[in-house]
């Protein structure tokens, strides 16, 4: 029976319905029922949004002993044409997300595809993996500053160890050519169980038909990975990528802890730089700028893979 | 079997729970607190709560020592732990935001400009003058002028009391420069002796010769890892205090009575290019190196030579800390030599730590006497333990070297408190305006980006001193050149600034 006759038998007076304990259940509803989670969302998000907004068109230095002092859209100009360290810190963490989430994403396929295949010890091994996601940002900066020690850290003793005493190791994280590096290792080793959970339970969705009928038709492992695996998995790994982009791109925890942004400014990210701008010098109208263009790249990059996805949709409809 | 490992492994993890607090706290450094100062206890307070703001860790042992004086009058205390980096940020964002958080803020008193300036901080000179003295009189006669007038004061008014008297000495393997083989060795090689090094470049030679590779010899024995001739606090954040013993030996000051920026002079450079060449006799990690890092490579034998905060000293004393106890001189931090033949020495004061009262704290009294007992009343028993990193700043401290127990005797103790005394005679203050930690910031950034390679001495100093310049603008120029130059007459009125 479709939805249009069943709207048609019901007569036109009956607007209230009963629930089965026999409550009144208006049109309106629902919509009190939702409306306090509404407000408490607006006055959490949205009113906090606009208040930041307004400050970002404001020079509002907190240590000057003088107010806010409306500037229209210089705090901007300042940040995009004026700000070579705005620039730096944007050009570092567009290496860390191409590197990292890049990385992220090749080895939590690859493993996702080597467990799917494992049955008895599946579960184990993925508890197994899942370790370093469940540990905090702050633990495994702390633990990881231990691993890079140059004098006592196990990284350089193992290093030292393994090729006989001819390497020594290095101070991986004193660097500049080694600290970034040495940054995105840990973000690796801590996200790439999520990704691995996610492709997991894409791979486990993909009708097993796909296979057979590639089979029939004399598809090796290659092939059926190739054409039939990656198509199939392509969209829920691009939701991976989206979360882990913006996670990436709000790296700060692991850089405090193990650089703060050193050495010089090598892994200063650009969250860590506006940390720096808003916490060390309250310079609060300009932070808020470089938070809004922060909010803006997010915005854009969402846009172009929410696109693909629904681009995706379409074509299969 | 399942259920077994399950329970053991539920065990070990309350054990380990539950260790810190079964551990005893601390008690006070003494078996009887030294009888050093006359003071009494106050009326009670009542039942009041007092929240202690501090940077954590064993700075905030005093109040762990002395909590019965506190529970005699009323007071418990709350203490609040912050990073030792994030002292500025976690307090000004409190204060901005009037949460009303803490009774007693301690922060390092380059900040006094944004805090009093502010108006965060109550005025503490009633407090001082109420009777009896015994009670509410900090002594302020007792504490070594920079200190008194630097840390403490704003706008004419008293806002805090001083609890550590940070400055930096250089500290140096004393065993190592006494050792007759590497006396010979050195006069042989540069043909003269091997003492404490008077001027940077004696410094960096000194540091040369004492650089060493794992296998070589060191003091008669053969070493089983690298040695290194000297380190540095290398990290983000602190770095620049140790460009800065160059810059102001050199003569050189932050800013000209105009405010405009004079942090990259011919001899900023100079003092810059040094610091980057310590770092080919530096451990290859010394840029990862914060206050325990650095401790630790001189404590545990790594380096020849640091400069360090004055609490090192005390620490070396501890088996349990150090490998190199009773074997660490204390000397002035190196100079440069000027035109005149003279070298000028001079060593940075940079965090230090003082107590105040926050505005808009409910118990005003019970505060401003819990900052004073620790100020005063107990303060040679907390500056004279290795328990804690709190350093001498009354002359009183300077005065009972036989508190100073860790030393091998009490000869020792005068020693280090003469070194400590010498460097506080040519010590040399932070910013202490508003917007110092921006000021300290952008510096600090481009000392990095020099030691890091990124720029040239000269392009850091550059790119700093053109920052400085926009941040005065920023803060307001007029009122900034107003309090700089209260400033530097109180620099000069203390004979800091020749």
């Amino acid at each position: 029976m479709s939805t249009k006759t069943l709207t048609q038998a019901v007569p036109a007076k009956a607007k209230r319905k009963h629930t089965a304990v026999g409550l009144r259940v208006g049109r309106w509803t629902p919509t009190w029922f939702v409306l306090p989670a509404v407000i408490l969302l607006f006055l959490i998000t949205i009113v906090p949004f606009l208040i930041e907004l307004g400050l970002s068109l404001h020079s509002y230095e907190l240590t000057s002993m003088k107010g806010a002092e409306f500037i229209w859209l210089k705090n901007y100009a300042d940040v995009l044409l004026g700000d070579a360290r705005f620039w730096n810190a944007l050009r570092v963490t567009a290496i860390v997300i191409v590197a990292a989430v890049g990385l992220e994403m090749f080895f939590g396929v690859g493993l996702a595809l080597l467990l799917n295949r494992l049955r008895g010890s599946r579960s184990l091994i993925t508890s197994l993996l899942l370790i370093p996601v469940m540990i905090a940002p702050v633990v495994s900066g702390m633990m990881w500053d231990m691993i890079y020690d140059d004098k006592f850290g196990p990284l350089n003793y193992l290093i030292e160890m393994f090729s006989f005493g001819k390497f020594e190791g290095t101070a991986w994280l004193a660097q500049t050519s080694t600290a970034l590096p040495s940054v995105i290792v840990v973000d690796i080793w801590q996200w790439t169980p999520f990704i691995i959970l996610i492709a997991l339970a894409g791979l486990q969705s993909i009708p097993t038909e796909l296979y057979e009928a590639g089979e029939v038709d004399g598809a090796g492992p290659w092939q059926a990975l190739w054409y039939i695996t990656l198509p199939m998995l392509a969209p829920v790994m691009v939701v991976g990528f989206l979360i882990r982009f913006m996670d990436a791109f709000k790296l700060f925890d692991i850089v405090y802890l193990l650089t703060r942004g050193g050495p010089g400014s090598a892994t200063e990210t650009i969250s860590f730089y506006t940390y720096v701008r808003g916490f060390k010098q309250f310079s609060l109208g300009y932070t808020a700028a470089l938070a809004f263009l922060q909010l803006i790249v997010i915005i854009f990059v969402s846009k172009v893979f929410i696109g693909y996805l629904q681009r995706q949709r379409g074509g299969e409809a | 079997m399942k259920r077994f490992l399950y329970t053991v492994l539920a065990l070990v993890m309350v054990v380990t729970v539950a260790m810190p607090v079964l551990a005893q706290a601390p008690v006070p450094p003494n078996e009887a607190p030294l009888d050093v100062y006359k003071w009494d206890y106050p009326e009670s307070f009542g039942n009041v709560k007092i929240a202690v703001i501090g940077d954590a860790g064993h700075n905030l042992k005093p109040y762990e020592f002395w909590k019965e004086d506190f529970a005699k009058v009323g007071i418990t205390i709350e203490l609040i732990e912050v990073p030792f980096s994030e002292v500025y940020e976690k307090e000004m964002a409190e204060f901005a935001m009037g949460s009303g958080a803490f009774d007693v803020v301690t922060f390092y008193p380059a900040y006094i400009g944004d805090f009093a300036g502010n108006g965060f901080l109550e005025p503490l000179d009633e407090y001082m003058a109420k009777e009896p003295a015994s009670v509410w009189d900090p002594k302020a006669e007792d504490v070594l002028p920079p200190f008194w007038e630097l840390y403490c004061k704003f706008g004419g008014k008293v806002y805090a009391l001083p609890i550590d008297g940070d400055v930096l000495l250089l500290q140096y393997r004393k065993d190592l420069f006494e050792n007759p083989d590497e006396m010979a060795a050195f006069k042989a090689k540069y043909g003269r002796d091997l003492v404490p090094p008077e001027t940077w470049e004696d410094y960096l030679q000194v540091a040369e010769f004492f650089t060493r590779k794992k296998g070589d010899k060191l003091g008669g024995e053969t070493l089983d890892h690298n040695f290194y001739g000297a380190a540095f606090y290398g990290m983000r954040g602190f770095s620049v205090f140790w460009f800065l013993n160059r810059f102001a030996s050199a003569g050189g000051m932050y800013f000209d009575e105009n405010m405009n920026a004079t942090i990259n002079t011919p001899e900023a450079v100079k003092g810059l290019q040094n610091m980057i060449d310590e770092m080919k006799v530096a451990p290859p990690d010394v840029l990862a190196y914060g206050y325990e890092e650095l401790k630790d490579a001189f404590l545990k034998g790594y380096v020849a030579m640091v400069m360090q905060w004055s609490d090192v000293p005390k620490k070396s004393n501890d088996p349990q800390l150090s490998n190199i106890v009773g074997k660490v001189g204390v000397a002035l931090v190196p100079g440069w030599k000027h035109a005149d033949g003279t070298v000028v020495h001079r060593a940075m004061m940079p965090v230090g730590r003082v107590l105040a009262v926050a505005k808009d704290s409910a118990n005003k009294e019970a505060a401003y006497w819990v900052a004073k007992h620790i100020s005063y009343d107990r303060s040679l028993d907390d500056v004279a333990t290795m328990l804690t990193g709190l350093d001498p700043y009354r002359y009183s401290h300077f005065a009972h070297p036989e508190a100073y127990k860790m030393f091998a005797d009490v000869k020792t103790a005068e020693i280090y408190l003469k070194g400590v005394e010498a460097n506080m005679a040519v010590g040399f203050p932070e910013i202490f305006i508003p917007g110092s930690a921006a000021y300290t910031d952008a510096l600090d950034l481009h000392v990095q980006k020099a030691l890091a390679g990124e720029e040239t001495p000269e392009q850091a100093l550059a790119a700093a001193a053109k920052e400085w310049d926009a941040i005065t603008d920023k803060l307001g120029r007029e009122q900034q050149v107003k309090l700089w130059q209260q400033a530097l007459e109180s620099y000069k009125a203390l004979g800091l600034v020749k």
